[in-house]
């Protein structure tokens, strides 16, 4: 599903490649954690497999694609086989819970009927029926977080991106948002989560991908957060 | 549904930003009501071209009671003089043709030129009206050879050329087209600015929604249109402006203020201005749909 073969990714104003020589291979409906600190090149990764960065050397493939070889007006399109979701959340502040997921939707010009059916749909399975017409910021964060979930997954995407989703949740409620990706997941979606939480990394005993200054390190099924943790 | 979507963006987008909507709308206005003007004024140089350059260019005005000159000497024309003359325009190379105008001809003419002013035409007789012969050249700018020709001859009391007469109104009407011109490119820099300006400014306070449509893939089309077309519709609610302002211009100036004060020439018609129409909303949505293109381009990446 996701094929990293010796990239590289250097940036100009840095000295030290952000990704150095990489090979990572990620089968469908796999789990992996992505691990390693700050500055480390989790997040590079992840943009690399968006095509939001191109690698300096190396292939990546995603879906069956080549992105080097990928034009850019396909980029939508292999963006629309891959949701994303952020720390930070990214919803809209001025639409309703439905009418963010509906966004996404919308954007990628879906048919109103569909969308009408799809996104209570979704809600229903991130635990936020009853909750369409709120707005944003009259949710929890963990509410808002199981929002930009459903908008990432709403669209059935078969690759699902979490760049520290639980990054500025309190540990019960990183727990439900844990759970959720995991049933996602057990619907044959391919997860991969970049994430600093070493509680979380322990408790799902999932594949472990650790990158330290652009190299990765280790590459454990059913791993840990750390060494010998 | 796709339509619907891009509208309310649309919408929002102009609202968002109303004034400098306002700001984009109203340079469009000025610059393209500038062209439009530049343009009929064009029109109106091409106008009294036809209408003059058709018709005769130099006139041999002869002796009569009321004649000034020296030539004259206070003794109208003689018929032998008049023959003579006409005689020798018609032997002369550079005539393509020679009209005799008689004192009635040119009071028939004259009542109907002034027909507005009944007190004058009332006042004059046709015996004050000069006789002449109109002249048509085959090359208008040989008229001094003819006038040279002519002058002193027995009979002559003046020889006038039209179109000497005409070049300081072709003159001021040139100068009138290129300011108006001058005018309109400095506007145009300015419209280009404005809406380079307004487009990135919605580009920014929209980031947040451009983002979230780049990341779920969409298309550039779907995240691009609706600027563009906010430029667009900016571009075309200026352009009616112009057009408004055009057909104001034209009913106003020309016909309520030119038309009456100077009859000795005509005026463009609503045909030219209807036809500067379509070009100028043409021009308003193409103007600001490229700067908004370029814009995009620049701002909003994949």
């Amino acid at each position: 599903m996701i094929r990293l073969e010796k990239v590289s990714k250097s940036y100009p104003t840095s000295t030290r490649p952000a990704l150095d020589g990489v090979d990572v291979d990620i089968e469908k409906g796999e789990f992996v954690f992505l691990v390693g600190s700050s500055g480390s090149g989790k997040s590079t990764f992840l943009r690399l497999l968006l095509k939001e960065e191109v690698p300096t050397a190396g292939r990546v493939h995603v879906a069956g694609k080549d992105l080097s070889r990928l034009s850019n007006w396909k980029i939508p399109a292999l963006r629309r086989s891959i949701g994303c979701v952020f720390q930070d959340f990214r919803l809209l502040p001025n639409k309703t819970v439905h009418q963010n997921v509906a966004f996404a939707l919308e954007v990628i010009g879906k048919p109103q009927a569909t969308i009408e059916k799809v996104v209570p749909e979704v809600l229903d399975l991130v635990g936020l029926d009853g909750k369409a017409g709120r707005m944003p910021d009259e949710l929890s964060g963990g509410e808002q977080q199981r929002v930009a979930v459903a908008r990432a997954f709403v669209n059935r995407p078969m690759i699902l991106i979490a760049d520290e989703p639980t990054g500025n949740l309190d540990p019960s409620t990183s727990i439900g948002i844990m759970k959720l990706l995991d049933r996602i997941n057990r619907t044959g979606t391919t997860v991969v989560m970049a994430t600093h939480d070493a509680a979380i990394v322990d408790s799902m005993r999932r594949r472990v991908v650790e990158l330290s200054q652009g190299k990765v390190v280790r590459d454990q099924t059913r791993g840990v957060y750390g060494y010998g943790a | 549904m796709r339509a619907q979507f891009i509208l309310s963006e649309i919408g929002i987008g102009l609202r968002r930003n109303l004034t400098m909507t306002v700001a984009v709308i109203l340079t469009v206005t000025i610059t393209l009501t500038m062209a439009g003007v530049g343009w009929l004024v064009h029109k109106q140089v091409d106008v009294m071209k036809d209408y003059w350059y058709d018709k005769v260019e130099v006139t041999i005005f002869l002796c009569g009671t009321n004649s000034s000159s020296g030539n004259c000497a206070g003794k109208e024309v003689t018929a032998e003089q008049r023959d003579q003359l006409n005689a020798d325009l018609h032997a002369t190379p550079q005539v393509e043709q020679v009209f005799y105008e008689s004192k009635r001809e040119a009071y028939e003419r004259f009542k109907v030129q002034f027909k507005d002013s009944p007190d004058l035409v009332r006042n004059v007789s046709a015996d004050a009206m000069p006789e002449s012969f109109r002249v048509k050249l085959k090359n208008p700018e040989q008229f001094q050879v003819v006038a040279s020709a002519y002058q002193d001859r027995p009979g002559v009391d003046a020889v006038q050329d039209l179109k000497k007469l005409l070049d300081p109104i072709f003159k001021l009407l040139g100068v009138g087209q290129k300011v108006a011109y001058i005018f309109a490119g400095v506007m145009l820099v300015a419209a280009t600015i404005l809406i380079s300006n307004t487009i990135r400014v919605a580009a920014f306070s929209r980031r947040r929604e451009t983002g979230i449509m780049r990341l779920v893939g969409a298309s550039n089309l779907y995240i691009q249109t609706p600027f563009l077309l906010e430029g667009a519709v900016a571009g075309l609610v200026g352009a009616v402006g112009a057009c408004g302002l055009v057909v104001i211009g034209k009913w106003y100036v020309v016909d309520q203020q030119l038309r009456p004060l100077l009859t000795f020439t005509n005026y463009i018609g609503w045909s030219e201005v209807v036809a500067t129409i379509p070009v100028l909303l043409l021009s308003g949505v193409l103007l600001c749909g490229l700067a908004s293109f370029f814009t995009i381009r620049r701002h909003l990446r994949v």
